[in-house]
């Protein structure tokens, strides 16, 4: 594939105008340094779009977040580690801290507000976070969500390493995105490089992908189930999910698929039996229907849902949500329908959404995204049918610039590369959904009352580890 | 097999200290009914307090260096650090990157090292029933 990313110069002082431009009708996808160099991405029509703006000695950045919120996380990011001075930013604390610095929370103040703290360690298999809540009697004011307790500085440590052996590390940024990170790394070194992949390849990433979307959102309504305590939903998904996992290790040596991606193909020998799968998927799928249908017909369980944790579309718009939360506010944001790649440029693909912005309606969107997902596996498992899939091709890394995206199960995953001639990082930034979709799950609270707090941020079930790296 | 009071009654308190979250994937999954772990009498316990057992996934991040060191000191005696997943046992991908340690269940003093990248839930069972066994010799 070639490269279709594409950047343009724009000098500091035109900035802001050409992303006022740009805003309307392209997605945001945020802004990252490299030293002085501060490229701010967009998904416009036409694919992956940079403006490039150089920093002279001295020079501060205005900050964009100030009228785009959205920008927050990203301008905290650069300043944190690339030293960029960002001028008037509406969040100035660093997004990254060491034990002994912890940033002070935000609470609201007034007659009758109390606080709560929870974290960063929590009473469950959960991910650090620092969550301050401000109470007026039960329902919450404001919450104050400190992350970062992961941050490893795994991106400056990246720069310099061999881009082709640093895949398997790719993968394990996140467990819960891995193909789709590792197939948005492969596809960037593979359109520097101007490699092209047979459809059999192409084929197996997207069923992998899809693969990884229906564990992962099987384990997000099992969370949505835990968060309303309804505990027999939980068991129940896990059970299902578990299901997906051991086939996941069948097809991959893998239960998470960690690695089946690679630059210039799939894992060799994956997928090696299309028919056991398809025919283990068909019954999975007959009682993923059952179990959903069942679960959404709970009239208990959707009292909980109905109502909770509601997103506004504007509020939505205004943080450029992504995923099936984006997706569930009436956002179309679903990369595979908007900037198709690999093989699902060979299919007719309409999004799936929602207009409700509740917990519900995050829950029963991924409820039909999971049918969705079903049907591109059975339609890419019988194009795999009777190929023999090629092992991984050799790449000659080639320098270059590059953002690729690609539709993870909780949104949009970008990755922005920056090559040497020797095949070495020079620069390597991964945007997660999570990190985007954040700042929603606060706003998502406002309002709402104090113990819905784990089912609202259940419906959305964000990663840590993507985000803080 | 540990056939002592721990072998059916485990609290445990889970410490995530700079994971990919995969480890946590898998720690989940013991609740699926494939493996169903309660039905041992093993649950995650709401505070430090309560637990047996202390389980601890990732390099140790800096930012968790504290809240972690705060989490052990808060467990009463007996009980049993398990380091889970390569990154914790001290070689996984991230011990060498930028702010992470050289594994948090070395950091933490762990007795047992589950290994896997991240370890299958039936491995995480072994390591759970040999953390029971560990207690049940250290109680007094
Ligand atoms: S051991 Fe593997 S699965 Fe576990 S946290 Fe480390 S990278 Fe992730």
């Amino acid at each position: 594939m070639a490269n279709n990313y594409r950047e343009r110069p724009v000098a500091l002082g035109e900035l802001r105008g050409a992303v006022d431009e740009l805003i309307s009708n392209a997605l945001p996808l945020g802004c990252y340094a490299s030293q002085r160099t501060v490229r701010t991405i967009f998904l416009s029509q036409t694919g992956p779009l940079g403006l490039r703006t150089v920093l002279g000695e001295g020079e501060k950045w205005e900050s964009l977040a100030r009228r785009y919120p959205f920008f927050s996380y990203h301008e905290r990011e650069m300043q944190a580690l690339q030293g960029i001075d960002v001028q008037s930013s509406p969040d100035e604390r660093p997004l990254y801290f060491s034990s002994d610095a912890i940033p002070e929370a935000i609470v609201a103040e007034g007659k009758g507000i109390s606080g709560v703290v929870v974290g960063p360690v929590h009473a469950g298999i959960i991910e650090p976070g620092r969550f301050t809540i401000s109470t007026g009697g039960e329902s919450v004011v404001h919450i104050d969500a400190q992350l970062s307790y992961s941050h490893r500085a795994l991106e400056p440590w990246f720069e310099g390493q061999e881009a082709l052996a640093l895949a398997p590390r790719v993968a394990r940024i996140c467990g819960n995105c891995s193909v789709a990170r590792s197939w948005g790394y492969a596809r960037a070194i593979e359109e520097l490089a101007g490699v092209d992949l047979d459809d059999g390849t192409e084929f197996a990433r997207l069923v992998l992908a899809e693969m990884e979307r229906v564990h992962v959102h099987l384990f997000d309504i099992g969370s949505i189930a835990a968060g309303a305590g309804y505990d027999r939903g939980t068991t129940a998904a896990l059970g299902l999910r578990e299901r997906i996992c051991q086939l996941n290790h069948l097809v991959s040596g893998h239960r998470l698929l960690f690695d089946s991606v690679v630059p210039g193909g799939v894992k060799a020998g994956i997928l090696a039996d299309p028919e056991i799968i398809r025919t283990t998927l068909r019954e999975l799928r007959d009682d993923v229907a059952r179990f959903c249908d069942a679960l959404l017909a709970k009239r208990s369980l959707l009292r909980r849902l109905e109502g909770a944790g509601v997103v506004e579309r504007s509020l939505a718009q205004r943080f450029a949500a992504v995923g099936p939360s984006g997706r569930a506010s009436g956002i179309a944001c679903d990369i595979r329908a908007i900037a198709p790649y690999g093989a699902y440029r060979g299919f007719a693909f309409s999004e799936e959404l929602a207009g409700g912005g509740d917990v519900y309606a995050r829950a029963e969107l991924r409820v039909r995204e999971i049918a969705r997902s079903f049907d591109f596996l059975e339609r890419g498992l019988r194009e795999l049918e009777g190929r023999r899939l090629p092992t991984p091709r050799q790449v000659e890394v080639a320098a270059g610039v590059i953002t690729t995206v690609v539709e993870g199960a909780r949104g949009a995953e970008s990755i922005s590369l920056a090559l040497s001639a020797t095949g070495r990082i020079e620069r390597l930034h991964v945007i997660s959904a999570a990190y985007r979709n954040w700042p929603l799950v606060t706003r998502a609270m406002e309002g709402n009352i104090v113990p819905d707090f784990p089912l609202v941020n259940k419906s959305f079930n964000l990663c840590y580890s993507c985000v803080d790296r | 097999m540990s056939q002592g009071k721990f072998a059916h009654s485990l609290g445990i308190r889970h410490l995530v200290c700079g994971s990919c979250n995969g480890c946590e994937l898998e720690m989940n999954a013991l609740a699926a009914p494939q493996y169903d772990v309660s039905q041992e009498g093993w649950g995650i316990v709401a505070s430090p307090r309560h637990a047996d057992v202390i389980t601890v996934t990732g390099p140790m991040s800096d930012a968790m260096r504290h809240a972690a060191q705060l989490t052990v000191e808060a467990v009463s005696e007996p009980f049993v650090v398990v380091a889970v997943g390569d990154c914790a046992s001290g070689d996984g991908v991230w011990c060498e990157a930028g702010s992470a340690g050289p594994g948090a269940g070395r950091e933490l003093e762990a007795s047992i090292f589950v290994r896997g990248c991240p370890p299958s839930p039936d491995a995480l069972r072994e390591g759970l029933r040999a953390a029971a066994t560990l207690l049940d010799g250290r109680k007094s």
